[in-house]
């Protein structure tokens, strides 16, 4: 019986040490995650499928806009690049737990992302744009006129920020494919979606023929971001910069029918400040 | 176009299956341990394993996928599970485990407990030991009374493993929902549904068949 209690007592104080472990081990900022990264030897983008910028060619194979940015930095700082899809929503959380080292995926600067990430410049332009039944755009000319009409936006989107603000009646679902789907399958009126992708998913020639956009509800911008503090968006930063100024990216953007408006260079003036 | 759903639909499905067959694999010993362990005489022991089990089986499996994969990094500021989908996956099944073990062990305890006192004493009157009394005599007495609860939870763990979507694992679920954000199609997301039935009706088969197999004593 008393080696019985010892052993209780054993296993009670082990058990109270993993919890005082798992909590006492919080560890402060990595000097630099740049090196962290250069360390792991791979950069790990995440990013959702979402035409042109990150989606799959016929060989399963990461092709887009900013999948091909990616990469060239990837290269630049000389690791792999390894593209993860992720839920859009969990995006803040996927950084700041390290299975992912930045979200680069047409991103748009919101309040939120810039207080949570470590953001480069802008890199692209963007609109968030009012999607529809091509039949009906004719009747809905301007953002007042559609208040009678229900919404589905992604959850956690700049779109449905836009919407909310503008007094929508919105449906939040998983991403922007689904919020089409919606509109496609009459569950809802309409969509708030980037433009960028209104651009490839709907006229002519696409997946969803019959759908179109005429008002944007408002115009923003796209930015890689990296976790908070880290020095990686900077380095970045550069990089985006030089490739706007020698053409590099409008090179990319016309290879994806010039679906991607880009940014204009920062002056040095700007970049003073 | 089908040709390509369903072989997607299928790698997806392949992936069902490991989450599945791993989480069998190891749910069912450690359930085994932590019955024995909510059974014991040792308090200490016995109050920790009633503890866990009552968080686990209190607590959403979604939510735990979602703190086991995500707590390490956020927590510790270090994310054990490394990065891709070899880390989501590794958690997922930690998760699943752990989960589908505490719900085994009470059907276990349930099991073992149903099994009339006077086996046991029979048994200390003829000379067995402990261990003796419960492999020869409580054991098989104890899977055949638990196979109906159990075939009740492996079916249910068929459908759970589309949770791991949560974490984002390319499982079932995911390959079909891919089909509408690439391609604009919904019905690859519906024919999941096939895939579920049909496993979760060779389970069925299976386990109507260890039932039959049981049959030849009666207690």
């Amino acid at each position: 019986m008393k080696s019985k209690k010892l052993l209780s007592v054993i296993v009670g104080i082990m058990c109270m040490v993993l919890l005082a472990g798992a909590v006492s081990v919080y560890a402060g900022e990595a000097a630099s995650d740049l090196a962290a990264i250069q360390d792991k030897g791979v950069l790990v983008v995440g990013i959702t499928d979402f035409a042109p910028m990150d989606y799959k060619d016929e060989n399963g194979n990461w092709i887009g806009f900013d999948a091909e940015l990616a990469e060239a930095f990837a290269e630049i700082i000389g690791v792999d690049v390894e593209f993860q899809e992720i839920d859009w929503d969990n995006k803040i959380l996927e950084l700041n737990a390290g299975s992912v080292d930045c979200i680069w995926n047409g991103m748009t600067l919101t309040e939120e992302v810039a207080e949570a990430m470590e953001c480069t410049g802008t890199y692209a332009l963007n609109a968030q744009v009012v999607v529809m039944k091509a039949d009906k755009l004719a009747d809905y000319a301007d953002a007042e006129s559609m208040a009678d009409l229900s919404f589905a936006v992604e959850a956690g989107s700049a779109g449905e920020a836009v919407a909310q603000e503008a007094g929508f009646e919105i449906n939040s679902v998983q991403n922007q494919a689904a919020a089409l789907m919606e509109v496609a399958a009459g569950t809802s009126d309409a969509c708030v979606i980037d433009k960028t992708m209104a651009d490839a998913m709907t006229g002519e020639g696409t997946s969803y023929a019959d759908l179109g956009y005429a008002v944007s509800l408002s115009s923003e911008e796209y930015v890689v971001g990296f976790r908070k503090g880290s020095d990686a968006a900077a380095a970045l930063d550069e990089k985006i910069q030089e490739w706007i100024k020698d053409g590099t990216m409008a090179e990319i953007s016309a290879k994806y029918d010039n679906a991607v408006s880009i940014a204009e260079a920062r002056d040095a003036a700007e970049e003073a400040e | 176009m089908f040709a390509n759903v369903l072989s997607a639909l299928s790698i997806g499905f392949l992936k069902t299956l490991e989450i599945f067959g791993l989480t069998l694999v190891g749910a069912i010993p450690l359930g085994l341990l932590i019955c024995l362990g909510a059974m014991t005489r040792i308090r200490v022991v016995k109050y920790v394993i009633r503890f866990l089990v009552w968080v686990i089986r209190g607590t959403p499996l979604m939510l735990q996928l979602l703190v086991i994969y995500y707590g390490p990094g956020l927590i510790i500021g270090d994310n054990w599970w490394g990065s891709g989908e070899h880390g989501r996956f590794i958690a997922t099944i930690v998760a699943f485990i752990i989960n589908y073990a505490c719900y085994f062990s009470e059907i276990f305890r349930g099991g073992i407990q149903s099994i009339p006192v006077g086996q046991q004493e029979a048994g200390f009157v003829l000379g067995l030991t402990k261990a003796q009394i419960f492999f020869r005599i409580t054991l098989l007495q104890v899977v055949k009374r638990i196979v109906p609860p159990m075939s009740n939870e492996i079916i249910t763990l068929v459908k759970d493993t589309s949770l791991s979507r949560i974490i984002a694992l390319q499982e079932l679920i995911w390959a079909g929902q891919s089909f509408m954000k690439s391609a604009g199609i919904i019905w690859p997301l519906f024919f999941t549904g096939i895939y579920y039935l049909a496993f979760s009706g060779i389970l069925t088969v299976v386990f109507n068949r260890i039932e039959k197999k049981l049959e030849f004593f009666r207690v």
